[in-house]
């Protein structure tokens, strides 16, 4: 079985391609312990079970609010084999900012470019390929509205569980400076197993230096933690 | 350990990589984007109300037309619900033969809850206008423009929506702030929304400022609430400085702006009859019930205030309350009979005009004599600012879960009231009021 997740921004159409794929019976529940909803789906593709959980419609994936948290916490500790991340095709810009983080996250990202049609008509010419290059993950445009794309999402989600393992990283390098910094917290914590067994380090050192609550608690008990509060001033 | 990081880190590293990301993407767009999109009208519009220097003054602009509007249109349906009052009034004194419950009757239901009801069709007409505000969506953009501003001043981008419903009603306003992720921020929302003017503060700048403030009363009203949101601005800016517990900047948000819409009628209508009833089930219950203890109290003891051919409510139980308390609010001009309106309106703001009623005090010329330009702004100042009504202070209780966070609201509200009401006073004295 092939464990696969969705997000996206808000009004992307998730639901409307959840229930696409999912024939729309979907098993429905709560995040434990949260008030938010959790919609779990199964479809078959090729006599391949895949099973589809919706992650909550986010912009960004930092601890400040709930919705983000779930989201984050299921891609890095249920580490489902396959992260399609609906892209509203019409609004590339907002978009691709949750998606760098889902890389940084080293998710397995597999593009779903819906509202392909509504970029059209608004005069944008998308260049697919270049944009799978760029990013280095497969992107498949997606007319959710009249089931556009699904067959080819299910065929592509599919072949990227099964070439997992080769995936291509792709860094995202912010500037010299930070990047040599995030170099350094990377270095520490790839000390600690307990860590890097969990929580990919490069993400976890960016994470650092955004002072996000959830993974500063995280690496509050690790032993590493005094080095990393004794080279911050040198920045 | 976790706290030192942050104290070292700050928030700008947060801030600095968000940009960063962005200038990735901008460096992967023009590789994979042809074409621009064309401006649609939604755009267009969005260009001018979005506008760095045109979208405060137009936001400005609109909210006086709102206003302008509510009272305008209102007026002649008001007076015609007080002529009936009026006359109903006349009726029930001169049918009713039992001298107490006459009084009861026409002073005490007719006279108090009637100018109390006056104020059905602005509150409505005010609702009805935020409503298509609302619908066509315009609301969203303004709390996009006002956010600039707010962020500067160190209220969170998301207090926006619930203070602008604050405007409606100080409770809906405060359980909204449910939505602004940090708790200072939260915190912070909730302790300076009561600042702003609820509709249930209407009936009192209103009543006051037609009184007497002549051609000004319109103005006088608008004030009113750009005060609330001048004050409200303030204390944020004061208890981000002075309390340590909100000491830092708010945290960034992301707004997502609807499409522009012709506002329906019905959806209008809808919205409208949804936060205007709360209006009318209030002046059926607790409005109605203080107005019977607030008649009970002025009308006795029953010899006392009715020995003359006049009643003397001064001699009654409201009297003595007015008489004991009147000599704080003595540097304020404010007289006994607007102490007690103020002390019972600690209920409901709009009680304070429901008091008035009772009183005697229901007209123009009466109240003239009450209070003067100044004092009539200072009393309307002082009602924006003291003590939410009791519904608030529950709800406040609830929402921060604090005793202390309570109590002090009350306690900053009441001294700040006194504040301002004292500067108006006496900068009114200094131009010769």
């Amino acid at each position: 079985m092939i464990k696969v997740a969705l997000i996206g921004n808000p009004n992307v159409g998730k639901s409307l391609i959840f229930n696409n794929l999912t024939g729309g019976k979907a098993h429905v529940g709560n995040w434990p312990g949260k008030t938010v909803e959790k919609k779990v789906g199964k479809c078959v593709y090729k006599g391949v079970e895949i099973e589809i959980v919706d992650l909550p419609g986010t912009y960004s994936l930092t601890a400040n609010s709930i919705d983000e948290l779930i989201a984050r916490d299921y891609i890095v500790k249920e580490k489902p084999d396959v992260v399609v991340d609906i892209v509203d095709a019409s609004n590339l810009e907002r978009n691709l900012y949750l998606t760098l983080q889902l890389l940084e996250l080293e998710a397995n990202v597999v593009i779903a470019l819906n509202k392909f049609d509504v970029a059209e008509d608004l005069g944008y010419e998308i260049n697919v390929s270049e944009l799978s290059k760029l990013l280095g993950v497969p992107v498949v445009p997606t007319v959710a509205t009249t089931q556009g794309g699904m067959e080819k999402l299910k065929e592509t989600v599919a072949r990227a569980a099964k070439e997992k393992s080769r995936r291509r990283i792709i860094e995202i390098s912010y500037g010299k400076k930070i990047d040599e910094l995030i170099a350094k917290i990377e270095r520490i914590l790839q000390k600690d197993e307990n860590l890097t067994k969990i929580y990919p380090a490069r993400w976890l050192a960016i994470k650092v230096l955004e002072a996000d609550d959830e993974v500063l608690k995280i690496i509050e008990k690790s032993p590493c933690v005094q080095e990393i509060v004794n080279l911050l001033p040198e920045m | 350990m976790s706290e030192k990081i942050k104290e070292l880190l700050g928030e700008e590293a947060e801030v600095l990589l968000a940009e960063k990301r962005y200038e990735v993407i901008s460096r992967i767009l023009p590789k994979v984007l042809k074409g621009k999109k064309p401006l649609t009208r939604s755009d267009l519009l969005d260009k001018a109300f979005l506008n760095k220097y045109l979208g405060i003054p137009v936001f400005l602009a609109l909210w006086w037309a709102l206003f302008r509007f509510t009272f305008d249109v209102s007026a002649p349906l008001s007076d015609l619900i007080d002529m009936v009052f009026g006359r109903l009034g006349e009726i029930a004194s001169m049918s009713i033969q039992n001298e107490q419950l006459a009084s009861f009757v026409a002073d005490g239901l007719i006279g108090g809850l009637g100018s109390v009801l006056v104020f059905i069709p602005p509150i409505f007409f005010l609702f009805f206008g935020l409503a298509i505000l609302e619908d066509s969506g315009y609301l969203a953009r303004a709390a996009f423009v006002v956010d600039r501003v707010m962020y500067k001043l160190g209220l969170h981008g998301k207090s926006f929506i619930p203070m602008l419903l604050g405007f409606g009603c100080n409770i809906p306003g405060i359980m909204a702030t449910r939505t602004i992720d940090k708790e200072e921020d939260r915190i912070l929302t909730i302790l300076v929304n009561p600042l702003m003017s609820c509709s249930a503060r209407l009936p009192v700048y209103v009543f006051i400022g037609g009184a007497v403030l002549g051609g000004y009363a319109a103005a006088g009203v608008y004030s009113m609430y750009i005060l609330g949101i001048v004050l409200a601005v303030l204390m944020a800016l004061l208890f981000r400085r002075i309390i340590p517990y909100f000491k830092g900047k708010p945290s960034a948000f992301i707004l997502e702006l609807p499409m522009y819409a012709m506002p329906t009628l019905r959806s209008t209508l809808a919205h409208m009859w949804e936060r205007g009833v709360l209006f009318l089930k209030k002046a059926g219950t607790i409005i109605l019930l203080a107005t019977v203890v607030i008649w009970a109290l002025s009308a006795y003891p029953w010899g006392a205030v009715h020995s003359g051919d006049e009643p003397l409510i001064e001699a009654s139980y409201v009297g003595f309350l007015g008489h004991a308390i009147e000599p704080i609010f003595r540097p304020l001009g404010f007289d006994w009979r607007a102490t007690v309106a103020l002390f019972f309106g600690f209920v409901a703001k709009e009680i304070v005009v429901d008091t008035f009623g009772v009183l005697g005090l229901g007209g123009a010329e009466e109240l003239q004599q009450v209070f003067n330009p100044v004092t009539g702004l200072a009393f309307m100042a002082f009602t924006l600012i003291y003590i939410p009504c009791l519904a608030t202070i529950g709800v406040i209780y609830r929402e921060t879960n604090s005793w202390k966070w309570t109590v002090f609201t009350v306690v900053y509200g009441v001294v700040l009231a006194y504040f301002v009401a004292f500067l108006i006073v006496g900068i009114g004295g200094m131009l010769g009021y």
